[in-house]
């Protein structure tokens, strides 16, 4: 029996790295967060190793203690459509938050990197949660947990409903008639709800692919339920296998309890692998990255979780300080997340840092070891597929060149692009425009 | 007088299957042009083979059916440069985004990254948006009034340059020996309070190698001018004339002088469409149709419907309407219709076949180019490119004559919009706050 199902994989541009000292590391080029030449060089890469998709993270606000990365970085949409000029194939997914945006600009933006890149864009939808964002956009605070939802919610609609202003053939462009454009099939929104109201009609026609896809990253309650009745992918966190089947398992079934059939929603964890000649070869490189990480890292990490909450008032190696009241309304599933380690292993302040300055992840190995983790995640209801970030130089390439051959030998994953757009390649359908429906509908009727 | 500006600029305006009813139907012009970025690229390159300063893309997000094809189905300015910015690497780059219905964080971020990623090549052309029914994009019923929108506009650029210069240009030491990043005194918040906006700071990216992007502008009522005075690097006009373009020039470096800025800093273009043809004949270009020509009459009346009024009649009492849009070139029409007793009929065809004077040979548009060059009229020249004929003539025939005559550059000096325009490299404010002090202290 062949399973169909194949291995969706992502890469995450992200600079100088994800943490406090990863710029430092001997191979690490240190202008990486703001070089246009360092992004193609591995966008290209993920392409030539047949990757779905690249993606880029983002926040709005800063402090002098942030990561470096997050200091000084080029912005999501403008470099995924300079990258959209320097490949061909590899889905391009830009994280926006809806907090502090206006949706038919969003709209505007994504469909015209739709057009551009013929039909490869993605929108990954995130709420902000760090409070001093709003502080950057004349607001006095920032929407409590539960309205940010309600409004991601509608703001989504409106941006699909935008998206299908031109119907497929409103665009004649018909020279010999003189017709440019089909008035019937052009339709304005008129959008009236609880938080927007915008008429319409999108100033640019229906993009390549239909619409751009879905993503989305909440692992909280409200983020789940938005994630299983909205997303099309979902960008999850999942530090060992039994988390990762804990939430899949949850958010398909959330999935099926909307109507939806869950092959529609590809779920991919978060992975950074850390590859080696051997496995042993693996865990010393595993180690190389420790002893490049310091508390501060950790304790960068942990404050941000905590809403900026500054730890190093408290001593290192006493218990785990009570702080779960400050967490719980800006990153609350990593809030929760911590404390649930900290009850079940009684850990100190110390060893709480140290765990986020360095997760190890389940996929430290040999290129055979990698991939037989990703196997056993793909097949045992744990993911669809992987969002991969690269934790020192060179991990990336590793991964192409050893780890994407063995997965496509075992008929894991493809040998080659098949179709032209991101849905193509993630195996997702065209939605089809509300309008055309309607008017087929009546047809029908 | 003396030009005090050796050569002249030169923008190209990518306007894909342009901006009247019939330009899309050229045979040389694919239907698709406006969405597809090949063809902003395709011509991009042949502006940079040819030496252009920029290219210069317009914007605005409210269309009706009546609207132009280039508006009515576009890409969108920012991604559009970006993938631009790839494929070219001299020309600057310089976008449209309105101040009414953007926050001026993701503002100052998206075009410091295009700065970024072009090397130093970005510029911003600040507009208020003129058409009414924008607002209703944006979940307001109507657009802000005439005078607000200005005033907040100029709010919205303080707090933008103020982000942009977060960083001083050499806070990122990146020493990996001795662990330090970033340079924490020169990272700045902005703290800005004022009337429209508060905004903390500090902006997550650096300064660009031209320091920030152009400001480029573009009105032309009072408030617009007073408005591109004040903070204009570039400004996109539209004069119809050498007098009326010579007016505009001279009273838009004067406020200039007058607020104790550099008249020359402010690099003056004037839009162009040219008509050439080989011989000085203007040519007739085919029926024109008045029902359009009526209908391109309404937009800056805020899509008035004129169709309804007796064409042969005066042109109507429009004085009820809200001037709220474009509201100088509404009353650039009132006034000459008025002045000149015209009829409605009359009217749309003096605004839809409007004298253009750079019509005839190559040598005769090049004659006139000099004409408003060199009197006082413009810096230089935003050419509209629509049609790959006329683009290619005036690339293959008027460039060479400006160039023989060197009034236009042979080569690039610099790389950056910057250096193209002459513009000075802007200080950051804090580091010149720092020196200042301690020239003060000695």
């Amino acid at each position: 029996m062949t399973d169909q199902r194949k291995i969706a994989l992502g890469f995450i541009l992200h600079g100088v790295g994800r943490t406090w000292n990863d710029w430092r590391h001997p191979d690490r080029d240190v202008n990486a967060s703001t070089s246009f030449a360092f992004y193609k060089e591995q966008a290209q890469l993920a392409e030539r190793g047949k990757f779905d998709f690249l993606f880029v993270a983002d926040s709005l606000s800063i402090t002098e203690k942030s990561s470096p990365h997050y200091l000084n970085r080029v912005e999501p949409i403008t470099i995924l459509s300079a990258l959209s000029a320097v490949t061909s194939r590899i889905g391009l997914v830009a994280t926006l938050t809806v907090s502090y945006s206006e949706p038919f600009n969003v709209a505007r933006q994504f469909a015209s990197l739709d057009h551009i890149s013929g039909g490869r864009a993605g929108w990954n939808v995130v709420t902000s949660w760090l409070g001093d964002t709003a502080a950057n956009f004349s607001r006095a605070e920032h929407p409590a947990h539960d309205l940010r939802y309600r409004i991601a919610a509608e703001y989504v609609d409106v941006v699909q409903g935008l998206w299908d202003s031109w119907e497929e053939g409103a665009h004649v462009g018909d020279k010999d008639s003189g017709v440019f454009v089909d008035p019937s099939r052009l339709h304005r929104l008129d959008h009236q709800g609880e938080f927007f109201q915008v008429r319409g009609p999108l100033n640019i026609k229906r993009t390549p692919q239909g619409q751009p896809v879905i993503f989305q990253a909440g692992a909280s309650n409200d983020g789940r339920n938005f994630a299983a009745s909205r997303a099309e992918a979902i960008f999850t966190h999942a530090p060992t296998f039994d988390d990762g089947q804990a939430y899949y398992r949850d958010v398909k079934e959330r999935a099926r309890g909307f109507g939806r059939d869950p092959g529609d929603l590809k779920i991919l964890p978060g992975i950074s692998p850390i590859i080696g000649d051997t496995d042993a070869d693996a865990e010393a490189r595993y180690q190389e990255l420790v002893a490049l990480e310091s508390l501060e890292t950790g304790f960068g990490f942990l404050s941000r979780t905590f809403n900026d909450h500054d730890f190093r008032q408290y001593d290192l190696d006493a218990p785990f300080p009570d702080v779960a009241h400050i967490g719980l309304d800006s990153q609350q599933s990593g809030t929760l997340r911590i404390l649930a380690d900290v009850r079940a292993g009684n850990l100190t302040l110390r060893q709480v840092v140290q765990r986020l300055a360095t997760p190890r992840g389940a996929f430290v190995g040999s290129a055979e070891t990698v991939a037989n983790a990703l196997q056993t995640w793909f097949e045992h209801e744990a993911a669809d597929g992987f969002v991969v970030m690269e934790p020192l130089p060179g991990q990336l390439a590793l991964f192409v060149e050893r780890v994407v051959p063995i997965l496509q030998a075992r008929g894991l994953f493809r040998d080659d692009y098949e179709g032209t757009t991101f849905r193509d390649h993630l195996g997702l359908g065209v939605p089809a425009n509300r309008y055309t429906i309607a008017r087929d509908a009546q047809r029908a009727a | 007088m003396t030009k005090a500006r050796k050569q002249m600029h030169l923008g190209a305006i990518l306007s894909g299957v342009g901006t009247t009813q019939n330009g899309w139907l050229d045979p040389g012009l694919p239907g698709d042009a406006s969405v597809d970025i090949d063809w902003y690229i395709d011509n991009a390159r042949k502006a940079e083979a040819a030496r252009f300063d920029l290219v210069f893309i317009v914007d605005s997000p409210f269309i009706t059916p009546d609207t132009a094809p280039h508006f009515l189905n576009r890409l969108e300015p920012l991604t559009l440069l970006s993938a631009v910015a790839v494929a070219t690497s001299r020309i600057g780059l310089a976008g449209t985004l309105t101040a009414s219905y953007w926050e001026p964080f993701n503002v100052a971020r998206q075009f410091a990254s295009l700065d970024l990623i072009s090397k130093g090549r970005a510029g911003w052309n600040v507009v208020t948006t003129g058409l009414e029914g924008a607002a209703r994009n944006y979940g307001r019923d109507t657009h802000f009034d005439h005078a607000l929108r200005y005033r907040r506009a100029g709010e919205f650029l303080e707090v933008v340059k103020g982000l942009w210069d977060s960083y001083e240009d050499d806070a990122f030491p990146r020493d990996k020996a001795a662990g330090v990043f970033l340079d924490k005194a020169k990272l700045h918040r902005l703290d800005h309070k004022g009337e429209f906006f508060s905004v903390a700071g500090p902006l997550n990216i650096q300064r660009s190698r031209q320091g920030q992007p152009v400001i480029f502008q573009a009105g032309e009522s009072a408030e617009g001018r007073a408005f591109g005075a004040a903070i204009a690097e570039g400004i996109y006009s539209n004069a119809e004339s050498f007098e009326q373009a010579r007016e505009f020039y001279a009273d838009v470096k004067g406020r200039a002088a007058a607020l104790g800025r550099d008249p020359d800093h402010i690099v003056i273009l004037p839009g162009l469409v040219p008509i050439i043809a080989d011989s000085d004949e203007e040519a007739q270009n085919g029926k024109l149709d008045l029902d359009k020509a009526l209908v391109q009459l309404g937009r800056p009346f805020n899509y008035h419907d004129f169709r309804q009024y007796d064409l042969d009649a005066p042109f109507p009492d429009v004085s009820g309407l809200t001037l709220n849009s474009y509201k100088g070139h509404a009353e650039r029409i009132v006034r000459t219709a008025r002045q000149e007793g015209l009829t409605l009929r009359q009217t749309a065809w003096h605004f839809a076949a409007r004298a253009n004077p750079f019509v005839g040979t190559a040598a005769t548009v090049a004659d006139e180019i000099e004409r408003w060059f060199l009197g006082g009229a413009s810096d230089g020249f935003n050419l509209r490119v629509t049609s790959p004929t006329d683009f290619a003539r005036f690339i293959d025939q008027v460039v060479p004559i400006l160039q023989a005559r060197n009034l236009f550059r042979r080569d690039y000096a610099h790389d950056t919009l910057r250096g193209h325009l002459g513009l000075p490299f802007p200080e950051n404010r804090h580091a010149l706050a720092r020196e200042q002090l301690a020239v003060a202290a000695e």
